[in-house]
């Protein structure tokens, strides 16, 4: 075999959150970088954040993605509670889990659906599904639309949403469309299977061993729990960034991150290896057979994690609005100002950690950790892996470059990177 | 008749507004492909060229020069142009650096000479002539349909 150097790009990937380049260089036939380019333009939400009221700044920074909206408001709205030892009511912590169940639902169809499906299908868009499979369009746009009818019936929008709020929510749930709801979620389970079972019988394979890190909660709720990871790690929330160790990759500039010094990874995948026996009662009986998966070092189960949790989010959510009975509450305030605190969440992606300080009721800084930046290490270490398998110099150039593509960006859409929180958060090196 | 050819477009912004797009989509998408493809949308297809458009919808802020170099080269392209969101009919929120005061700029003057930022964050029609505009943060769903569907 002869060997030779290329150069690959991709010219921004689609079908994954927000928008990036990836350079891949072989030198002597093996792999010798893999960069990944965020193209976004940066938008300085660490200077917008300066001198703003406290009360304002968790919707100002839902701004920071469009996808994962929800996810960077409730992580805010933590932090800012823990900040200022605002304790809010059982109420509202129900209403919070119920809007990151929301969330999960159409977040994990989105990806599900229209950017992993084409991949296994082998087309461009799931737009061009052939006619004897179209009803998955159909089922596709149904688990949405409930996902975004629970988001507008409990915090006003699916993105942005305006009622969740530091101390509370500001608007009452209208109970007349609480049975609508239910039987809208119950309506889905049947659809849920179907793609369930899709990715259960789907035979893309890259195991790898790491640490997987993720929240730990009793009722899979994504929001309070202790830190814990595959390795055996317990640890508060508060402490999670004494475990962290940033690292700036080489070439790219990028910053990725070690937990405990070794490499690890962070989303759905994590979460059903570290807490599967919390998932509910009702998906445990019906996904049996796809729990059983896991725990799971292939990367690529991800994908089937996140249509367990699709289930999962339904489950919680119809026993949520079956058994509470939704009051009017005034929003708790503040008994200080002044603080500095950690708020921690799972936002659909993994771990996301916001630690924020405060005086006189006026943000000082907001400092921040996404799942993306997490799993940038992994990400580009199995990206060089399959790259280094599917080189064969014996085979036409552009025989195995266009299969490097296309296994690459399967690879990069199984990990559902957001450039978008990437863009600002990542520290790559502008070019 | 021929199918409308249809790009959505994301500049500097949080692409809050296309993935509400695909929220719309859920009760609107399968009627609309009867009338237009969408050619162009880098959350569910691959990329293309960007060329021979109906209607382009766009959100974000223009605020860098290749984010310039971008809108005008869709708006060359493209029978209908529309501001898709706040951020591309007013600049805000993704253009807030341009209420940024002095101390707030002087942490970001550097970035913003580095990588070829514009003095200001801009509307859509700071630069090119927009056709509609659809308001909202994220994209008000009615108000998107009304103006889509008056082009389709």
């Amino acid at each position: 075999m002869h060997t030779c150097d290329l150069d690959i790009s991709i010219n921004k990937l689609s079908k994954i959150e927000g928008h990036a380049d990836l350079d891949i260089k072989i030198r002597d036939g093996k792999v010798e970088d893999v960069s990944l380019r965020v193209m976004e333009n940066v938008r300085f939400f660490n200077q917008a954040v300066q001198g703003m009221d406290y009360k304002n700044v968790p919707q100002l920074v839902s701004h920071i993605c469009g996808t994962c909206s929800i996810a960077h408001l409730t992580a805010c709205i933590e932090a800012v509670e823990k900040t200022l030892d605002i304790k809010p009511t059982p109420q509202t912590i129900m209403l919070r889990k119920l809007t990151m169940h929301s969330l999960m639902i159409r977040d994990h169809a989105l990806h599900l659906y229209f950017f992993v499906l084409p991949d296994l299908f082998g087309l461009d868009s799931v737009l061009d599904v052939p006619d004897d499979k179209k009803g998955l369009i159909h089922e596709a746009l149904h688990i949405k639309e409930a996902g975004n009818n629970l988001s507008n019936l409990i915090a006003g929008r699916s993105v942005h949403a305006p009622f969740e709020q530091v101390g509370g929510f500001s608007n009452e749930v209208d109970k007349s469309k609480i049975p609508a709801m239910i039987e809208e979620l119950k309506s889905i389970r049947p659809f849920v299977m179907n793609l369930t079972e899709i990715f259960y019988n789907c035979q893309w394979e890259l195991k790898r061993k790491t640490n997987f890190v993720a929240i730990v909660s009793d009722d899979f709720s994504y929001l309070e729990g202790k830190i814990k990871s595959t390795s055996g790690a317990v640890i508060e929330e508060k402490d999670f960034w004494n475990h962290l160790h940033s690292v700036v990759l080489p070439y790219s500039q990028a910053q990725g991150f070690e937990f405990e010094g070794k490499d690890y990874t962070v989303g759905a995948l994590s979460r059903l290896n570290l807490n599967k026996d919390a998932i509910h009662p009702d998906t445990k009986r019906d996904m049996k057979k796809y729990l059983d998966v896991f725990p799971s070092e292939n990367v690529y189960h991800n994908n089937l994690a996140q249509a367990i949790e699709i289930m999962n989010s339904i489950d919680y959510s119809i026993e949520f609005l079956s058994k509470s009975d939704f009051k009017k509450e005034a929003p708790v305030q503040p008994p200080k100002l002044t603080g500095e605190g950690v708020g921690v969440i799972e936002a659909p992606r993994g771990t996301l950690y916001y630690w924020m300080a405060i005086t006189d009721g006026k943000v000082r800084y907001v400092n921040l950790v996404i799942p993306t930046a997490q799993n940038l290490i992994n990400m580009r270490d199995d990206v060089k892996k399959i790259v280094g398998d599917i080189c064969n110099f014996n085979q036409p150039v552009e025989t195995f470059e266009k299969q490097i593509k296309k296994e690459v960006e399967k690879l990069i859409r199984a990990y559902d990177p957001c450039m978008s929180c990437a863009s600002h958060f990542l520290k790559i090196n502008w070019i | 008749m021929a199918k409308k050819r249809v790009g959505v477009f994301s500049i500097t912004c949080d692409e809050g507004c296309s993935i509400y797009l695909t929220e719309i989509f859920n009760k609107k998408l399968l009627p609309w492909l009867e009338k237009c493809e969408f050619v162009y949308f880098l959350s569910i297809k691959d990329h293309t060229d960007i060329k021979d458009l109906d209607i382009a919808l766009i959100e974000g802020v223009v605020t860098s020069q290749s984010d310039k170099e971008l809108l005008e080269k869709i708006r060359a392209n493209a029978k209908t142009l529309i501001a898709m969101g706040t951020c591309a009919m007013t600049t805000l929120p993704s253009g807030q650096r341009n209420n940024f005061n002095l101390d707030q700029m002087s942490q970001i003057a550097d970035h913003l000479l580095k990588y070829h930022f514009l003095p200001k964050a801009l509307a859509l029609k700071d630069v090119v002539r927009v056709d509609d505009n659809i308001p909202g943060c994220p994209i008000i769903p009615e108000k998107f349909v009304e103006v889509f569907e008056k082009y389709l």
